[in-house]
């Protein structure tokens, strides 16, 4: 079997998964205390206003129906609509989504750029001075919340040394004209990679430290390999070992980490939007919270967990990818 | 006879670890000749894989060679300066001024030697392929590496090279991974990368020992055809006395790191001259003896950590007296007649003369049974 049937497999076995989250997210969402008809209509309404909202969105249905309502809203695309904003809840996440995943996946870049390399250095020169430095960063890195390192970031670069813009995204594919001092393409970029600097920095850093520390233990095990000691019994050079031998074997943790930080990730994304004032996802989400705004809340979140399961899907490409030993699930 | 290709003189490697020094290797000599296939024998924990990696500097930390010479087809491999044998010093082996000038520099070991002149072959085949890449891909990169050809001349003698030890539809089996073959088939992998890269030595660190019966028989068979046909010298490190009947023309058995007899092979096994060979021996199951006549040999081995006093295997031999736990005897040729049979046992009154026959025996503890590690001291009288 190819790989791309094995895609496409684990793609279908996702399904029972996301049909679980939206369940799940459903129930809870109705479980949460309070009533948003109140919280739109202020306080003391007319009792026939309150019945006219309840019609309005279905809240005077029992909570199968809704449920069983819902889902057939899913398979057409249609989340509902956000009770705060008045607007289709889709529209709404088709505009914060691309900020989020910008940062996420810029952070992840950032982290991947940098921890494979220290982590690699620092297996080869284990105990030397350089390992003991990488070990400290990745220790404080792991134990540094994003957000904190996000205000210090602000504090020092945007406030002290004025090297960096402190609020919003540029689109790397917004319009020229769009900016004030933009003209070309390349400017946009530009000023796109200035803004998203310190955000993904602040994110990446707890990303960048955790795999940091599986890539050495990674690459520490697999050079004490047996086929590693064989290699160099034939003769093959440190470098090659270092870059071909070991490398790849020791790649496996690292994707399954990986896939696992996307959790991280994104619940790290809520932080940085908010200290960096990102219009994103994750301010979306904490806003619908406190406006008890059902519709985007169960909107976000389902969306949010099928992103969660195509990471998932992916890490699980790429193991295979990597490792021959993973089957593509024929029968022995 | 021919020249010795590989020439071992009182080769020491130590592990320094917290509990102390192991002395794993502890001056050994032996020589290998050309088209010849040496045996290296002994119990797990003798130090023979320690020594087979010595031979290439491929002794990993802890572990240092410190002592000791050896020299192959003329170019020296470990030699120290005069006066400096015991470099105990904080550098590693890959320190090229630990070496006398004259020794090959870890780069040239690693470029003119490993692969090239002396291959390697490891006990566990399952272990010694990447899982990662192709078994073809494996093999290929060996050879262009140390045979000096172009990617598709490589693969070509992979091709042909697998074929040669008996992998069937070596051309379709090229592209698989390792795991996609048995055990047998991955260590006949193994002897393929050896002989591909035309060394004149193969180290053979107990090949067979992973593998069922059957399949150690057609490997050992394998060896043998391939032996005479590329006329490939072989150190052999094995444990199986049955291996070594087979398939060793010399072979030296190792205790604590220490050779205590060096024979040719129908010497060793008619002309036991060393308690410990006879032990070994003795320990072989035959189907012409009954279970209970099978004498295991007593106690387990010391480590190399406190060896015993006098001689190593004292606290384990049947025949060892007072004058055994005071003086190590080192391995002496046992007659003048020219047979290259030597020994390290006291019992040899007319070689050692040291006063053996006088001595009184001694109660060994690990006689009786499995449950003494260590009677360093035998008993007292």
């Amino acid at each position: 079997m190819n790989i791309y049937r094995y895609a496409l497999r684990r793609l279908l076995q996702a399904v029972p998964v996301v049909l679980g989250i939206v369940t799940i997210t459903f129930l809870l969402s109705n479980a949460i205390p309070g009533d948003p008809v109140q919280i739109m209509l202020g306080p003391s309404p007319s009792q026939a206003e309150v019945e006219a909202i309840r019609a309005r969105y279905g809240l005077d249905q029992p909570l199968y129906v809704r449920y069983v309502n819902y889902l057939a809203g899913l398979l057409q695309g249609d989340l509902g609509r956000s009770i705060y904003y008045g607007v289709p809840v889709l529209q709404k996440i088709q505009e914060r989504l691309p900020a989020t995943l910008l940062l996420i996946v810029s952070s992840f870049g950032f982290a991947i750029a940098t921890a494979v390399p220290l982590g690699v250095v620092s297996a080869k020169r284990r105990n030397d001075p350089t390992d003991h430095v990488a070990r400290v960063v990745s220790l404080v890195g792991v134990s540094t919340p994003s957000f904190w390192i996000g205000l210090m970031m602000i504090l020092v670069f945007v406030y002290h040394l004025g090297w960096f813009p402190a609020t919003n995204l540029v689109m790397p594919w917004a319009p020229p004209s769009a900016l004030p001092a933009a003209e070309t393409r390349v400017d946009v970029l530009l000023a796109s990679a200035h803004h998203l600097f310190l955000p993904t920095v602040s994110l990446g850093t707890l990303q960048m430290a955790a795999i940091t520390r599986i890539e050495r233990s990674a690459m520490l095990e697999t050079l004490s390999e047996e086929y590693v000691r064989l290699a160099r019994a034939y003769g093959v050079s440190e470098r090659t070992i270092l870059r071909k031998h070991a490398f790849r074997n020791a790649q496996l943790p690292v994707i399954t980490i990986l896939g696992l930080q996307i959790t991280t990730a994104i619940g790290g994304a809520v932080l940085t939007e908010t200290v960096f004032q990102i219009n994103g996802m994750g301010t979306l989400i904490v806003d619908s919270i406190a406006r008890l705004d059902y519709p985007t809340i169960m909107g976000t979140t389902v969306v949010y967990g099928l992103v969660f399961v195509l990471g998932v899907v992916v890490t699980d490409i790429s193991y295979a990818y990597v490792d021959p030993r993973v089957t593509y699930g024929e029968a022995e | 006879m021919t020249a010795p290709l590989l020439e071992v003189e009182n080769l020491r490697t130590r592990f320094h670890t917290p509990d102390g020094v192991v002395r794993a290797v502890d001056g050994i000599s032996f020589t290998v000749r050309e088209g010849e296939i040496v045996g290296l024998v002994g119990e797990s924990g003798a130090g023979k894989s320690v020594a087979g990696a010595s031979l290439l500097r491929l002794v990993e930390d802890p572990g240092r060679i410190v002592g000791g010479e050896v020299t192959f087809k003329g170019e020296t491999l470990v030699g120290f300066p005069d006066g400096r044998a015991e470099a105990g010093d904080g550098s590693g082996d890959d320190a090229d001024d630990r070496w006398r000038d004259d020794v090959l520099s870890a780069e040239a070991i690693r470029r003119r030697i490993r692969g090239r002149e002396i291959a390697i072959i490891f006990q566990d085949p399952m272990e010694s392929l990447n899982p990662v890449f192709t078994v073809g891909g494996q093999l290929r990169e060996f050879i262009e590496l140390n045979r000096g050809l172009t990617q598709g001349r490589a693969r070509e003698l992979a091709v042909d090279m697998l074929r040669e030890v008996g992998i069937p539809e070596a051309e379709d089996r090229y592209d698989d991974y390792p795991h996609e073959f048995s055990g047998g088939m991955r260590q006949r992998v193994l002897i393929a990368m050896a002989l591909a890269c035309e060394p004149s030595l193969v180290i053979a660190d107990e090949p067979t020992t992973a593998l069922d019966v059957t399949v150690e028989g057609q490997i050992l068979e394998l060896v043998a055809d391939l032996q005479a046909k590329y006329d490939t010298s072989f150190l052999w490190i094995t444990h199986d006395m049955g291996v070594v009947a087979e398939i060793c023309d010399r072979v030296n058995v190792m205790y604590l790191g220490e050779i205590v007899e060096q024979a040719d092979v129908d010497d060793l096994f008619y002309d036991t001259s060393h308690p410990y060979t006879e032990a070994l021996l003795d320990s072989i199951p035959r189907p012409d003896r009954p279970v209970d006549e099978l004498d295991p040999i007593a106690g387990i081995m010391p480590e190399a950590i406190e060896p015993p006093d006098g001689c190593r295997f004292h606290t384990r031999c049947p025949d060892a007296r007072a004058v055994c736990t005071e003086i190590n005897p080192d391995c002496r040729p046992l007659d003048d007649a020219g047979r290259p049979h030597r020994a390290a046992c006291l019992k040899h009154e007319s070689v050692f003369g040291a006063g053996y026959r006088e001595s009184d025996p001694i109660e060994n503890e690990a006689a009786g049974g499995f449950d003494v590690g260590r009677t360093e001291e035998g008993t007292d009288d």
